[in-house]
């Protein structure tokens, strides 16, 4: 079946759409032009493996998208306090290449000669002083916006780091895969099949530091063996984050061979994968045995040190755990399952440097659903929830469920009784489900 | 017949050759001898070649547009990305790791010389103090140069008591009406700059301007980008054709010496690697000249002083370079004033700065280069304000913008050198260790401020000077210099180990003068290889 989802603009933070490349280009008195949008494109896309990604309120600030106003604003701001800024290397890319141009640098370097030089100069250096002077207060009013939603966002660099990102070829997987780079992750991307290999490097430049393995993760003991061909050490891997899933729409949960596969792919390859993780000789690893007593917490530098910067093994599971669903074969059996097994797991790996979060998303955009009105306020953008689930399993947090408030409508639910779940969820139509088709 | 192999094919190469063939002896230069690609052949204008080329983006800021300066950087110029002669750390022959000292060097045919600046300049009495080598010597070894090289300058001005023994054989560069500006304010302010020791005139340069010639410069200002009529003397277009059209020559590319065989205080063999066939080959040979460069020179000599002298330090006698300073300027008449169409790229003028005393070093050479065609965006980067009002500014400022590069000697140090590591690699790497001696920071502060001072006396606004990290210059010498000891060689460029190795390249200099060294090391060249004792 034909892949009919939009492809994602790959490192968003550094991309500039088209419209913004035309306000720049007024800004600086240039006009725009197609052929050099689509060389800016491509550099803009390499960015994230060339320079350094901005953090805290200077990648707030690259969030904002691009007006003349804002151009205005960031300019002379980016060039004296944030020198890195994706905005400061996109004007200064712009400039490259329109001087590279007969007409752009005709347009770049008009400026009056002989006896006008000098007025044209003082009306120009007025204009900045003005332009100066707007910022001061837009200055402001953005540092507040920074300050208030500060708290939810995070965006450590993950430089020098390898994460690995099971289900990458589209969805949730692919947009975490691409928030690891942009953030400065080499990156192990495990597919399914080969053939996908080929449109997840049409998105990235070639300097992507991206190795492939290809692994079904319903074959039993698939990615482990997959990872072993490659010649992955599991101690080589920071973070892996596990977006593999498998959801069998309008099937029952008494097909069998389908429950089977969908526990196999959502549960079964994740704890496959975390005993390669942990390493054979890793107590997690080995047999449980209630005579032996349990290690003592860690006192080497890797447990003392245990924080955001330990390894993270991130589960995505779903909001659907908590609640049972007719006619997903058993998709949110396989989810509590995963959720539940992912925090025994955490336990048992206590003091051992790699630790569990447990990502449970409810509503999210799907990229083919529409962003607009109330859907644009409720539901996660796809990308804004890798960048949470990164940010998060970096912070050293147990959990993520995002959107909020639809974990406390869940719960409420769940609160409510079997008898609301009941009636509530046997009315749900057998392919409407609140989680994207998953990859796997 | 003896077998004589030059190492190397760039400007002591290719003099040291020919004047081996002129001696009537048979030589092989052996070279990695990359070839660069094609420079685009009419000789329009820079600005000219943004409507004429097919892809102007990819051929200015290169096909990934990997050659764009990041706003960040501390940089204002690269070469061009089209220009594949340089080879650096990133290069897989290049073995010469360092944090303190920022190498460069070439495995093109034509080494270097492919991208100099073409300044033309020699050495006087004072420049050479303490070499084992007399003045008339080097005289008569610039003649020979000066007659192989074809020099563009004035026959008589302000520094031609200084620069005596370049032989002028082309009519000077044209100048710009900025540079026309300066000399007219020098020559009416001259007495007040002498005192101050500074003088200036127009510079010497190693370039066809005889517009007879086929090959006379076309004033297209893309120096830095690739002379498109070879005006610009490259040793590998001219004097290795001068060898290639005398018998008994044999140029070989794919060979990158490694290392000299011995046996009691003789070379016996030269160890290369084949770098079409990935192998380590060696084979016999009766004299070596090593003209790979001070650099590549030095990491040859320690292999082969490794194997020979267990009981010597593998490491050099020196390690030099000429740091620079750029200081910017503004010659303030010519703001707002009309640029000029054509131009030739490099410093068409030269200052020097003459100290009255007979210390050491008594000339400090200057080069004054205002901006005509380049890619503008990193300054217009740098300047502190918004990249609106920058632009405008820039391009008010432009026909009036330059700078004044000046050229710090060195000396050999004790702790400047390269040593040569111990390693499991094909073979062993060669360290670069490098700092600026304490003493030279005094003596850069006062030429500055003098340079700064007789630039004011010009009309012109100077800025903090921008200064080079160590290595940037490309100017290095002295890591077997000429000398007494093992690791050193005699006046001749003969090495004091070995009877039949030859040093004829800037590794021989036991100090480095400020003045730009290309002629100086075609002369050295020439006179090693017509003293060499074959």
């Amino acid at each position: 079946m034909p892949n009919c989802e939009p492809r994602p603009v790959p490192f968003p933070l550094w991309q500039i759409e088209r419209t913004e490349y035309e306000a720049i280009c007024d800004y600086l008195a240039l006009s725009p032009n197609a052929k050099l949008y689509e060389r800016l494109s491509a550099y803009l896309a390499c960015a994230p493996f060339r320079f350094a990604s901005p953090l805290g309120f200077a990648r707030f600030l690259a969030e904002l998208p691009l007006t003349r106003f804002r151009v205005e604003r960031l300019d002379f701001l980016t060039k004296s306090r944030f020198p890195g800024h994706p905005l400061r290397h996109a004007l200064n890319a712009i400039m490259a290449l329109h001087e590279c141009s007969s007409e752009g640098y005709r347009e770049l370097s008009e400026v009056p000669r002989g006896a006008a030089t000098i007025p044209a100069l003082a009306a120009s250096g007025a204009g900045f002083v003005w332009r100066l002077l707007l910022t001061i207060p837009w200055l402001g009013w953005q540092g507040a916006r920074y300050l208030v939603g500060a708290a939810p966002r995070g965006a450590a660099s993950l430089a020098n780091r390898i994460v690995l990102v099971t289900g990458a070829s589209r969805g949730l997987g692919l947009d975490v895969l691409l928030e690891c780079l942009e953030r400065g992750a080499s990156v192990v991307a495990v597919l399914r099949r080969e053939d996908s290999v080929a449109g997840v490097r049409a998105l990235l430049p070639p300097e992507a530091p991206v190795k492939f393995v290809i692994a079904d993760l319903a074959l039993s003991g698939a990615l482990p063996e997959a990872l072993q061909r490659a010649q992955i050490a599991p101690e080589s891997i920071d973070m892996a984050v596990l977006c593999a899933g498998v959801k069998h729409d309008g099937e029952s949960v008494l097909a069998v061979a389908r429950l089977r596969d969908t526990f196999e792919v959502n549960c079964f390859s994740a704890a496959e994968f975390a005993a390669w993780l942990c390493g054979a000789d890793h107590p997690a690893h080995a047999p449980a045995n209630p005579r032996q007593p349990r290690p003592a917490p860690a006192t080497t530098s890797a447990g003392a040190n245990r924080s955001a910067s330990a390894r993270r093994l991130v589960l995505v599971s779903s909001i659907g755990r908590w609640h049972g669903m007719r006619a997903t074969c058993g998709y949110n059996a396989s989810k509590a399952a995963l959720s539940i097994w992912g925090e025994s797991l955490d336990m048992e790996l206590r003091g051992s440097g790699l630790a569990v979060t447990i990502v449970e998303p409810g509503m999210f955009e799907s990229g083919m659903t529409p962003r607009s009105g109330l859907a644009k306020l409720l539901v996660v953008p796809r990308r804004a929830l890798a960048s949470r689930i990164v940010s998060a399993a970096m912070a050293g947090r147990k959990s993520l469920r995002p959107p909020f408030w639809f974990a406390m409508l869940t719960w409420a639910v769940c609160i409510a009784g079997r008898g609301v779940r009941y009636r509530l969820f046997t009315r749900v139509k057998p392919a409407g489900g609140r989680d994207e088709p998953p990859a796997r | 017949m003896t077998r004589i192999v030059v190492v190397g094919s760039g400007v002591s190469g290719a003099h040291a050759a020919l004047t081996l063939l002129e001696r009537g002896h048979n030589v092989e230069v052996w070279d990695v001898g990359r070839d660069e690609a094609a420079f685009p052949e009419q000789p329009v204008s820079f600005h000219e070649l943004k409507s004429s080329l097919a892809d102007p983006v990819g051929y200015f800021l290169g096909p990934d547009l990997g050659g764009i300066i990041p706003p960040s950087a501390n940089e204002l110029l690269r070469y061009p990305p089209s220009r594949r002669f340089l080879a650096s750390s990133t290069d897989p022959l290049w073995e010469f790791p360092s944090d303190s000292f920022a190498a460069f060097g070439s495995f093109a045919r034509g080494g270097l010389a492919n991208g100099w600046g073409a300044n033309a300049l020699c050495f006087d009495e004072n420049d050479i103090a303490g070499w084992p080598v007399s003045i008339s010597e080097m005289d008569r070894a610039y003649a020979t140069a000066c007659a192989r090289i074809p020099v563009a300058g004035p026959v008589e001005d302000e520094l031609s008591p200084e620069l005596r023994s370049v032989h002028v054989s082309q009519p000077p560069v044209e100048l710009t009406r900025t540079d026309e500006r300066l000399l007219r304010n020098y020559l009416a302010r001259k007495t007040r700059l002498r005192a101050l020791g500074v003088r200036l005139g127009r510079s010497r340069l190693a370039v066809v301007t005889d517009a007879r010639r086929p090959d006379a410069c076309a004033y297209c200002d893309r120096c830095l980008w690739g002379c498109p009529r070879g005006s610009i003397y490259n040793p590998a277009r001219s004097t290795l054709e001068s060898c290639r059209s005398r018998g008994g020559f044999r140029y070989v590319s794919n060979r990158y010496v490694v290392a000299l065989s011995s046996s009691e205080g003789r070379i016996t063999g030269v160890r290369y690697f084949d770098t079409a066939a990935s192998q380590v080959r060696e084979e016999p040979c009766d004299a070596v000249f090593l003209a790979a460069g001070a650099l590549q020179t030095g990491a040859i000599f320690l292999r082969t002083l490794k194997q020979a002298r267990v009981d010597l330090p593998a490491e050099t006698e020196g390690l030099m370079d000429t740091a620079f300073m750029k200081i910017p300027y503004v010659v303030l008449s010519r703001i707002g004033g009309q640029e000029d169409a054509r131009a030739f790229q490099f410093n068409r003028l030269i200052l020097g700065m003459v100290t009255e005393s007979d210390a050491w070093p008594r000339y400090l050479h200057g080069e004054l280069l205002n901006l005509t065609g380049m890619i503008y965006y990193p300054l217009i980067e740098r300047l502190p304000f918004d990249a609106r009002f920058s632009k405008r500014l820039f391009f008010a400022l432009k026909p009036a913008l330059g700078a004044a590069t000046l050229f710090f000697p060195d000396k050999i140090s004790p702790s400047n050198r390269q040593i040569l590591l111990e390693g499991a690699g094909r073979w062993e790497s060669v360290a670069l260790r490098y700092a600026e001696p304490v003493e030279k920071e005094d003596y850069i502060r006062r030429a500055v401020g003098k340079v700064r001072q007789a630039l004011s006396k010009l009309g012109c606004l100077t800025r903090d000077p921008i200064r080079s990290p160590p290595g940037a210059a490309l100017h290095y010498a002295g890591t077997v210099p000429m000398g007494n000891g093992a690791r050193r060689c005699d006046g001749n460029g003969r090495c004091n180990l070995f009877r039949n190795l030859y040093i004829a390249d800037g590794a021989a200099f036991p100090s480095l003068p400020s003045k730009s060294l290309t002629l100086s090391l075609a002369a050295h060249a020439t006179r090693v290889a017509t003293h060499a004792q074959l």
